[in-house]
């Protein structure tokens, strides 16, 4: 768990962040979103101590961070920035070996575990493990900084803007893969991204910063729902709102389970977003589809009114 | 990394066969060396063995440059740290203005307070040629990319290890190159060591110019620039694909 209890960042006279507050429970995955500059980074940074808080208190698992010596404290803590920082002079698996390396693993848990870590971020072993950082893609490269940030299998992950660099294809199988991992591994993430619909897409908890002080914070369809001003609506997609939200809630969410009459042609699995029902509404002209599981079995139907919550019967 | 032509030892191993071979085989030089120097009884200089100058000239350059690299390299590591960045500025800057300084004056400067002999110009030496290695080092690590250093510091690297796992390896084709450049300079500029009474391959030239015999000033010019050129292809040889 990973406390900010009054936190503040002075930079000479310029508050950088100023008095935020903020809770990320273990395991969950917390994003931070607000326009540039207004201290996203810095509040990332002063977690692993890249930065020293100038007042507040930040705690890791309920021990004050400044009672670990610094190293030790960012070995455990996987950083992930969107220049990647690789080692130039280094290959790819070297790399992503480093801090099992200064953990003194052997040598041959080292190897595994690049491996594992290479495989697990989609990077042929054979083909890119001897090469050197200028001799991979923007892409690629990202995936080993992320790769080396989870070398040490660390508990919290620190991510700034890890995927910019990214197409949107990778990028939302890299978001995908992360989510996934988050999930399954317990992971403790906060991640910071300008991209509203990543953040949407990723975060259990989304704090909204401006100007060194944190707007609103909360889960993302509360955010959606009761944006506490105008700058967190226009942040969070303004007229896009409703699309936003309709990405975030699964088609079971509104579907009626299959009763009598005829079943629609149209198919859409009930873990696909509203938001694609609707796409595939608009696109195939309809306003009924078929909802199938897994295996492609119907097993309810939803209709343009059910997607979009009216009330009242059809 | 770099391309290269042929075999690179070819260079280095042939200005130094030029070398060794000119010390040694000069005296049966006499007829051409006759015609630069017409007038005069000796053309070849014999006082002292050739080899032997060639010898104390690259132990005067060797030690300055030594002295130079460790002085050098351990100032520039100092300042850029972060207890010593206060001296960052000052540092950079004498590094900067002290190559405009010239080699003579410091000998003037270095003689009375040394006196006569190989000393002054070893330390005169060792100024001039901690310039280009100070400067060079500095530049190598400020050059390196500061997101580099953040991850390194990120991952939980300590001062020391980032220093010798990355600072210092990234650095090093510039540090390298400010050597480089640092005794390729003072091997010509040690033949002014002459002047003040160490005696080295400046001997001839210094002789010439008392004397007023052209052809030892040749001798002692043409195997310093074989010295130089010999050196300096070493270097092209072991740390390539960087120019001074
Ligand atoms: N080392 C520093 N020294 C002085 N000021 C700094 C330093 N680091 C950041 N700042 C200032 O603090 C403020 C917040 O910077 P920060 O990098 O946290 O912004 P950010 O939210 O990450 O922005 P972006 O989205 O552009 O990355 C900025 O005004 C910046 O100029
Ligand atoms: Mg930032």
């Amino acid at each position: 768990m990973i406390e900010l209890i009054g936190v503040s960042k002075r930079f000479g006279d310029s508050l950088a962040v100023n008095n935020i507050s903020l809770k990320v429970a273990s395991g969950e995955f917390c994003c931070l979103v607000g326009t540039s500059g207004c201290g996203k980074s810095t509040t990332l940074r002063m977690i692993n101590r890249l930065i020293e808080h100038s007042d507040g208190e930040i705690h890791i698992d309920q021990q004050p961070i400044r009672s670990f010596r610094e190293e030790v404290l960012r070995r455990r803590i996987g950083y992930a920035i969107q220049s990647t920082g690789l080692f130039p002079h280094w290959t790819v698996a070297r790399n992503i070996g480093l801090v099992p390396r200064l953990l003194k693993w052997s040598q041959a848990a080292v190897d595994a575990r690049v491996e594992e870590l290479m495989a697990l971020l989609r990077l042929d072993m054979a083909e890119f493990a001897g090469k050197y950082p200028h001799q991979l893609s923007g892409g690629q490269a990202q995936r080993v900084g992320v790769a080396r940030a989870l070398a040490a299998d660390p508990d919290i992950l620190l991510m700034d803007e890890p995927f910019g660099a990214l197409d949107p294809i990778t990028r939302e199988n890299l978001q995908l893969e992360l989510r996934d991992l988050q999930a399954r591994l317990g992971k403790t993430i906060v991640f910071v991204t300008h991209d509203m619909d990543e953040a949407l897409r990723l975060a259990d908890h989304l704090v909204v910063m401006h100007e060194g002080q944190v707007v609103q914070q909360g889960h993302p369809l509360e955010l959606l729902r009761e944006p506490a001003n105008e700058f967190v609506t226009s942040l969070l997609g303004g007229e896009d709102r409703g699309l936003k939200e309709a990405a975030l809630l699964p088609v079971s969410e509104r579907m009626v389970p299959l009763g009598v009459g005829g079943v629609a042609r149209d198919r859409i699995v009930q873990t696909a977003s509203l938001r694609d029902a609707l796409s595939m509404m608009l696109w195939r002209r309809v306003e009924r589809l078929a909802v199938v599981d897994d295996e492609d079995i119907p097993i309810g139907e939803l209709s343009f009114r059910r997607l979009v919550g009216a009330r009242g019967h059809e | 990394m770099n391309e290269r032509h042929g075999a690179p030892w070819l260079a280095p191993l042939c200005w130094g066969i030029l070398l060794v071979g000119g010390c040694l085989l000069m005296r049966f030089l006499e007829a051409p060396l006759r015609l630069v120097e017409p007038d005069s009884r000796a053309v070849v200089f014999e006082r002292v063995d050739l080899l032997t100058l060639l010898g104390r000239h690259l132990l005067v350059v060797s030690v300055a440059a030594l002295l130079s690299v460790v002085v050098g390299v351990v100032a520039a590591i100092a300042v850029t740290r972060e207890k010593g960045r206060d001296f960052l500025p000052l540092v950079a800057q004498v590094a900067s203005m002290g190559q405009t300084f010239p080699p003579v004056a410091v000998l003037a400067l270095a003689v009375p307070v040394l006196g006569f002999g190989t000393v002054p110009i070893i330390v005169a030496l060792m100024l001039y040629g901690l310039l280009p290695v100070v400067r060079n080092t500095l530049a190598g690590i400020e050059g390196i990319d500061p997101a580099v250093r953040e991850a390194a510091r990120g991952m939980g690297m300590t001062s020391r290890q980032i220093l010798r796992q990355v600072e210092l390896p990234l650095a090093s084709p510039v540090i390298v190159a400010g050597i480089r450049t640092s005794v390729t300079i003072n091997i010509a500029t040690a033949a002014l060591g002459a002047t003040v009474g160490a005696s080295n391959l400046g001997e001839p030239i210094i002789a010439g110019i008392v004397n007023g015999n052209t052809a030892y000033i040749v001798q002692g010019a043409v195997l310093i620039a074989l010295l130089a050129l010999t050196v300096d292809s070493l270097f092209g040889w072991l740390a390539p694909g960087h120019t001074g």
